[in-house]
């Protein structure tokens, strides 16, 4: 029996996977537009992001724009292979009839 | 974990339910996040009043009072529209074209009247209709927007129209580019933007 790829259970998270897949089409993206797309709440999508910068998976800017605070998230060179070996892992045990 | 398929919890659909959220969400990312079928209606309407004005009230600041309106209406709807922001490349493609347009022509045009070398108004609208026709061109062919295309065609041959018609003529041309260009295309777009909505909602 072949070996049986391991799933990232950082990447495997429903709403870090989907952060990492919005981030992986974008430059770059505020919070506000995360929170959008995702419908997650304000705590919940701060951790998950956090769990995500301490893997190395997103980086972190935060800056001032006429005075308001603007957290930009872009996902690091990490991230992107982090996310192409999940979904190469993730085909893989779904076998030939999962590919994308 | 190896030779270990996947956690006992972890059922052959929930995987599957995984591939489908990242296809949808790098889907979503790479989408225009933003409809802007509303700021073709609304510039189509600053260029009606402008005519109007310009037409009966016989005043100069006719343009420079309804340009500016629109700007200032422009800059405030789609600041209240956008919840967040995300930069992609495409959509700074695009963004680059359309404010190269305004700069274009809050540089352009006034420079023109104040010099008083826009004695012709039929070489006004030949320059704008090409301006307009570039840049819908431009986006046209980034997007790969075959109606885009088309209005770029329209604006085009009303510029080209302009050099050879009479004062009325060109009006006409100018009016109907205008009609076609941003209003129907405008709507056009806006119908087409919720149709997708409604389209993404019933997938998720």
């Amino acid at each position: 029996m072949p070996d049986l790829p391991e799933l990232n259970p950082v990447v495997h998270g429903r709403l870090r996977l989907a952060l990492l897949s919005l981030l992986s089409g974008v430059e770059e993206a505020e919070f506000t537009w995360l929170r959008t797309k995702t419908e997650a709440t304000d705590g919940n999508l701060g951790a998950q992001l956090l769990k995500l910068e301490e893997a190395g998976y997103v980086a972190v800017e935060k800056k001032f724009v006429l005075r308001k605070p603007q957290t930009l998230y872009r996902i690091t060179e990490g991230g992107r292979q982090a996310l192409g070996e999940y979904v190469r892992a993730l085909k893989q045990l779904l076998g030939p009839a999962g590919g994308m | 974990m190896k030779g270990q398929a996947m956690p006992d919890h972890t059922t052959e659909q929930e995987l599957r339910e995984r591939l489908s959220l990242i296809e949808r969400m790098i889907a979503e990312g790479r989408r225009n996040t933003e409809s802007w079928g509303w700021t073709f209606v609304l510039w189509g309407v600053v260029y009606y009043a402008a005519i109007a004005w310009s037409e009966w009230g016989n005043s100069p600041w006719a343009w420079p009072v309804c340009v500016s309106t629109g700007v200032i209406v422009t800059i405030a709807v789609a600041s209240s529209k956008t919840s967040g922001h995300a930069e992609t490349t495409l959509g700074r493609a695009i963004g680059s074209i359309w404010m190269a347009l305004g700069i274009t022509m809050v540089v352009l045009f006034p420079a023109l009247g104040l010099s008083g070398r826009l004695s012709d108004g039929r070489v006004f609208v030949a320059v704008m209709s090409a301006i307009l026709g570039m840049a819908n061109g431009a986006s046209a062919l980034i997007l790969r927007w075959k109606i885009q295309f088309a209005c770029a065609v329209v604006w085009w041959l009303a510029a080209v129209s302009e050099c050879f018609g009479s004062e009325a003529q060109s009006t006409v041309v100018f009016l109907v580019a205008i009609f076609l260009c941003q209003i129907v295309f405008g709507i056009y777009g806006m119908a087409a933007d919720a149709q997708q909505r409604k389209r993404r909602a019933i997938d998720a």
